[in-house]
């Protein structure tokens, strides 16, 4: 019995991932051309109620998914003209944006709070391999994006590190100069970047929304996840990869409070117990931070830089 | 860039002329006010007059305008915070969490020191013991910050969940000191009557939401000005500002300028909490983590470009489409209360792009089809 739920945590904590993955995909590839969106709790929660707004009126899941990407690319847009287009404080930026999306998200979405889904994402049948013992409802249990997801922050990886426009990105934020003067646009290539980013980080929202949450609830639907992922970037150390096995981490660590409540396991109290994400994050941040981590890190070199021409 | 036959030509300019100075604020509240009129509108309330009733209600009744200032009063210590920090290029985003402690702080003063005491000293050590306790709360993200550089964006953000967990705690999750021990109801306990003061009666019989902690409030933005204008402190945070480089060559300790910025920028929004206490609240109240206060500090300081005196007037300004959208959402046609909040958000953003006009001028130019 005991073990069982720990098999089920473990299962929750890969599926929770998926929105962290996503989510701080998004950010890895904003921040790698020079671009810092702090806005990711603001997109996710856009494309989450207007994935389910979609939804409720069309009942086609695909159509929801996809006007909400729509949603993640005019905001970042937005937050690419502020930063890219007119060189305005990227942070800032990126905060006007979280207030703008809470906002909005939640005037839109205040006729339909608290009601039932009207789609759900649901897990794929995969037969056999479901049946494995342990592996199988902690690793084919998932739904189709879960395993989608995984490939993505591959396909990423292998974007960033094997490819020539994945090595422009590179260079775009480490040394925005070097790419304008061999005749690539700095601009295009934030604009473009932070426009993927913010398409991800809106996708997952939606995800979240269809697969995770039961009802639209404000701001409470992501709960500060879309913070959780930028501190994810940190510690994925703007790679891909990396990305995952740290969702999972902190999936695992969100997923710990609601376990130990459920096995009636009273060591501490639950408002105690739901700081420790944010503490374990905080911990992994300082470790990262040490010099020696420092090195090994590689965060963008002008990340939060406008580029300006003649200013070089 | 071209448009209608003509160019748009940027040029940037020497020095910013005064008029931009007020022209851009005020033309991104108008832009935000019509984004937000498309939004009511798309939903089916009618634009102008929603606005007029959040005109009614936030700003020109007395009601509207005394609840406006009794909310801007906190609002503006968490604004002071917020531009404190940013104008060194430190982006604190803690004030929220920092206001929380500065709620505890000040009640644990409240209730333990200020029983023996006269009012006049209970209610300033309420304000100290805010502002150490957010202080305090935001210590470890400037300490990192000072010695290893670690970003404290996410550190002082991360703390803001630890410390709305942490008044849940105090008053949901346990039987504690700061709980009222005399009802089972889950509700803080109350402070000394010494460590209140009772709301202004502005020269009428009538009850309002404005506490004098609003004239402290005020003059922490007028000593702040002044003070960074006239110390060497404040010549020494400016220099760093602008070229961290210059400051180092010039023998200026960076590790301490930016701890001691972080750290007083935790204490005004610890007050800004304790102001909380000692006025409306009395107690550790939940309530005030539904008001989002610290995050629209931030908003507050950005609009008011990280001046301090133009604080008070964007704390105002911001306080009223807060207590103007409360007043809609229970009126006879509800609004959201969140068409508020858009507002705050498109203000900035409007407020942001505007940037560009204030830092250059910009003017459309006919093309001369020869030189193209």
């Amino acid at each position: 019995m005991n073990s069982n739920i720990w098999l089920l945590t473990f299962a929750d904590a890969i599926s929770i991932a998926t929105t962290l993955i996503l989510a701080s995909l998004g950010a890895i590839i904003t921040e790698r051309s020079g671009v810092i969106n702090l806005g990711v709790e603001g997109m996710l929660l856009m494309g989450a109620v207007t994935a389910f707004v979609v939804a409720d009126s069309t009942g086609n899941l695909w159509f929801a998914l996809f006007i909400a990407v729509v949603v993640g690319v005019v905001l970042s847009s937005i937050h690419a003209a502020l930063t890219v287009g007119l060189r305005a404080n990227q942070i800032v930026s990126g905060l006007a944006m979280v207030i703008f999306g809470t906002g909005l998200s939640q005037f839109i979405g205040k006729p339909i709070e608290g009601d039932p889904l009207p789609v759900v994402i649901r897990p794929l049948e995969l037969g056999w391999l479901a049946d494995l013992p342990i592996v199988g409802p902690v690793v084919f249990g998932h739904d189709v994006f879960t395993y989608l997801t995984w490939v993505a922050a591959g396909g990423a990886s292998f974007y960033m590190h094997r490819t020539r426009p994945g090595l422009t990105l590179r260079a775009t934020g480490d040394a925005p100069a070097t790419v304008d003067a061999q005749g690539g646009s700095v601009a295009r290539i934030r604009w473009a970047h932070t426009m993927v980013g913010g398409a991800l980080m809106a996708f997952a929202g939606a995800w979240y929304m269809f697969a995770r949450a039961a009802a639209w609830n404000q701001a409470a639907t992501t709960n500060g996840i879309g913070w959780i992922a930028l501190a994810l970037v940190v510690f994925a150390s703007w790679r891909p990869l990396r990305a995952i096995g740290g969702a999972v981490l902190f999936g695992f660590s969100l997923q710990v409070p609601f376990t130990l409540q459920a096995l009636q396991i009273r060591i501490l109290p639950p408002t105690i117990v739901a700081m420790f994400p944010y503490l374990i994050t905080l911990a992994v941040l300082v470790l990262l931070s040490t010099p020696r981590a420092r090195r090994l890190l590689g965060a963008p070199k002008m990340l939060g830089q406008p580029f300006v021409r003649d200013e070089r | 860039m071209m448009l209608l036959g003509r160019r748009i030509q940027v040029e940037q300019r020497m020095a910013v002329p005064k008029s931009a100075v007020v022209i851009v604020p005020v033309v991104s509240v108008i832009f935000a006010l019509v984004v937000g009129g498309v939004f009511l509108a798309l939903t089916g309330h009618p634009p102008i007059r929603t606005y007029l009733d959040l005109l009614n209600n936030g700003y020109t009744s007395f009601y509207g305008i005394t609840d406006t200032l009794g909310l801007a009063t906190p609002l503006i210590c968490t604004g002071l915070a917020a531009a404190f920090a940013f104008r060194m290029n430190l982006y604190s985003i803690g004030q929220e969490g920092q206001m929380y402690l500065g709620m505890i702080g000040g009640t644990w003063a409240g209730i333990v020191l200020a029983d023996s005491l006269p009012p006049l000293i209970a209610v300033p050590s309420v304000l100290v013991f805010g502002a150490l306790a957010g202080a305090a709360w935001i210590a470890v993200p400037a300490l990192l910050r000072a010695r290893l550089g670690t970003s404290e964006i996410v550190s002082t953000l991360l703390l803001n969940y630890v410390a709305l967990n942490l008044v849940n705690f105090f008053i949901f999750g346990s039987t504690g000191f700061f709980r009222d021990p005399t009802t089972s109801f889950p509700q803080g306990r109350a402070v000394a009557e010494s460590a209140r003061l009772s709301p202004l009666s502005l020269f009428t019989e009538k009850v309002t939401n404005t506490y004098p902690t609003l004239f402290v409030a005020v003059s922490l933005a007028v000593l702040l000005f002044w003070f960074m204008r006239v110390s060497n402190y404040g010549y020494e945070t400016a220099v760093y500002a602008d070229s961290p480089n210059t400051a180092r060559y010039a023998g200026m300790n960076s590790a301490w300028l930016q701890s001691s910025v972080l750290l007083v920028s935790g204490a005004l929004a610890g007050v800004g909490g304790a102001m909380y206490v000692v006025g409306p609240a009395g107690k550790v109240d939940p309530g005030l983590l539904q008001v989002g206060l610290g995050y629209a500090g931030i908003v507050v300081a950005a609009l008011a470009r990280y001046n301090f005196l133009a604080v008070v007037l964007a704390a105002v300004l911001f306080a009223g489409l807060r207590t103007g959208g409360n007043a809609l959402q229970v009126s006879n046609d509800p609004v959201p209360i969140a068409i508020a909040v858009v507002l705050q958000g498109a203000v900035l953003l409007f407020a942001l792009g505007g940037e560009l006009f204030r830092r250059n001028k910009v003017t459309l130019v006919r093309v001369q089809s020869a030189t193209t």
